[in-house]
C-alpha cells in the first residue's frame, strides 16, 4: 500500500507572500516549508494582481507586474515543492486562474494572458508529473466578493450582476471549497482539469 | 564504502522501484542504454525521477542537464558517479 495515502498525524499550513517579483519565494520556501513540516502536500499559489488598461496605453510595468505575480509566481511556486512532491510520490498543486483566462475581456490583455498562461501550465505539468501520483488543477474563479471587486462603483457592481446567472457574486468560501476538494483524496483521479465557479457566466 | 556490484544492485532496485518498471533488477544489464530505442526505453519524466531518487538516496546532485546526459547512460556511469561523490 502506498504510504502517500496514509493521512499526516498533524497537518500544517503555511502562508508565503511576496510582494517584489524579484523575490519571489523560489527555492527557499521549499526548504523552509520542508524544514517545518518534513512534506508538503499542498501547494495553492493564489497570488493575484490586475491593473487594467487598454493595450494601447498600457505601460509596460503594468505588463510586467502582472505577468509576474500571476504567472512567473506560478512556475517558482511549483518549481519550488516538485523536487520534496517527487520525492514523496504524491502531492496536489492547485492553481488559482479567472475566468478571465477565459473570457478575455477588453482591457485586460496582461491578466487575461497571464491567467490563460495560469491555465497551459497546469494542463502541461500536471502531463508531467501524473505519474508521480502529483495532481495539478486550476480554478477560475469569476466574480467573487473580495478586494478585487472593491473598486466597482454601485452601477457597475449592478451591471456585474446582470450579467450573471446566478445574479449574485460568489463568495470566498465558495473559491476555497473547491480549492479544498481538489486537494483532498477523493479528487485523487482529477489533473489538467479547470473548473470555473463563476455562477453560470460561461 | 560498498563494493560496487553490491552498489549496482541498489541502483537497479532503486530504478525498478520508484519507475514502476515492468522489469526486475536482475533483467537490467550494467551496460543497458537507459533511454532510445535497444534500451530500457525511459523518457525524460524518469530522467527527472531518477535525478530527486539519487540525490536523495545519495546526495548526489545532477544540477544540469548535460551532467544528467553524461551521468545517466548507463547503471554503470550511475554507479560512477555515486561512487565519486562518496569518495569525495
Amino acid at each position: 500500500m502506498p504510504t502517500s495515502s496514509s493521512p499526516p498525524s498533524r497537518a500544517v499550513a503555511s502562508a508565503f507572500r511576496s510582494t517584489s517579483p524579484n523575490r519571489l519565494p523560489g527555492r527557499k520556501l521549499s526548504h523552509r516549508s520542508c524544514a517545518t513540516h518534513e512534506r508538503i502536500d499542498v501547494l495553492v499559489n493564489n497570488a493575484g494582481r490586475h491593473e487594467d488598461a487598454l493595450l494601447a496605453h498600457m505601460p509596460v510595468k503594468s505588463w510586467q507586474n502582472v505577468l509576474d505575480t500571476n504567472l512567473n509566481a506560478t512556475f517558482h511556486g511549483c518549481q519550488a515543492v516538485l523536487h520534496a512532491m517527487i520525492h514523496q510520490r504524491s502531492g496536489r498543486i492547485v492553481n488559482v486562474a479567472s475566468l478571465s483566462a477565459l473570457l478575455a475581456p477588453a482591457g485586460q490583455t496582461n491578466y487575461a494572458a497571464a491567467k490563460a498562461g495560469v491555465v497551459a501550465l497546469t494542463q502541461s505539468l500536471a502531463k508531467e508529473v501524473a505519474r508521480m501520483n502529483i495532481t495539478v488543477n486550476a480554478v477560475c474563479p469569476g466574480f467573487i466578493e473580495t478586494e478585487a471587486l472593491s473598486s466597482l462603483g454601485d452601477d457597475e457592481r449592478k451591471a456585474a450582476r446582470s450579467r450573471i446567472p446566478m445574479r449574485r457574486f460568489g463568495k470566498p468560501e465558495e473559491v476555497a471549497a473547491t480549492v479544498r476538494f481538489l486537494a483532498c483524496a477523493e479528487a485523487g483521479y482529477i489533473t489538467g482539469s479547470v473548473v470555473k465557479i463563476d455562477g453560470g457566466i460561461l | 564504502m560498498e563494493d560496487a556490484p553490491a552498489l549496482k544492485e541498489r541502483i537497479k532496485n532503486l530504478m525498478v522501484e520508484n519507475l514502476m518498471l515492468q522489469v526486475t533488477p536482475a533483467e537490467i544489464g550494467d551496460d543497458l542504454p537507459l533511454f532510445g530505442p535497444g534500451g530500457l526505453g525511459l523518457d525524460s519524466v524518469d530522467a527527472l525521477q531518477l535525478v530527486v531518487a539519487l540525490d536523495k538516496n545519495f546526495g548526489l546532485k545532477i544540477a544540469d542537464p548535460a551532467t544528467a546526459k553524461v551521468v545517466l547512460q548507463s547503471v554503470n556511469t550511475i554507479a560512477d558517479a555515486v561512487q565519486k561523490k562518496l569518495a569525495a
